[in-house]
């Protein structure tokens, strides 16, 4: 049981991993290099498939953990996720004043900012449980 | 909620690891139960009765407040 527990876990890890290494050398040729549009769509669905398969084995992931742990991540994604949430009115809210910033608040740094709003609720709720 | 996991395990003679093999849980998750950081399932409660052959109501106990 411990070993397919870290099997899984590896699995959700190499995934995140493989998903890096489509989505920032996708992300740098749509910036960089101009393709034909067809070009283009495939090499933007590439990281978003890997990004599925990624959440689809950190799903499995969080199925085997203990239940101390899935507090610890269910508290994380709510955090992350409300946060995520509260910073997306408040761009809207901006918007609709005519304040905007695309060069801070575009959709590539909402993506980072989630991830950030993650690692900050999962920092969290690891304190608050001690693990 | 209280609980007399540390005295339980002394009993033993039961490292947190040791306790944690058993019941299939992290270390670090019955630091957690044990510091009553976190409040466990009634299966993981009854688990933990059943490895010190005790009845869960003498390894966790209801406090004024709960």
């Amino acid at each position: 049981m411990e070993q397919f527990k870290k099997t899984v876990y590896r699995n959700s890890i190499i995934f995140a991993l493989i998903h890096g290494a489509t989505y920032l050398p996708a992300v740098w040729l749509l910036k960089h290099h101009v393709f034909e549009q067809s070009v283009s769509i495939i090499i933007a669905i590439v990281p978003i498939i890997t990004f599925a398969i990624f959440i689809f084995k950190l799903i499995k992931a969080f199925s085997v953990m203990d239940e101390v742990k899935q507090r610890v991540q269910l508290e994380a994604v709510v955090i992350g996720f409300s946060l995520t949430v509260m910073l997306m009115m408040v761009l809207f809210l901006l918007n609709l004043c005519d304040i905007s910033n695309p060069g801070w608040f575009g959709y590539g740094y909402l993506v980072c900012y989630c991830w950030l709003f993650y690692f900050v609720g999962w920092f969290i709720s690891k304190k608050k449980y001690g693990v | 909620m209280k609980n007399t996991i540390k005295v339980e395990r002394a009993k033993k003679n039961w490292t947190q690891e040791d306790l944690a093999g058993k019941i299939g849980i992290s270390r670090q998750s019955i630091n957690s139960i044990e510091t009553g950081k976190f409040i466990p399932s009634t299966v993981l409660a009854l688990k933990m009765a059943k490895v010190f052959g005790a009845n869960v109501e003498s390894v966790f106990q209801l406090e004024k407040q709960d």
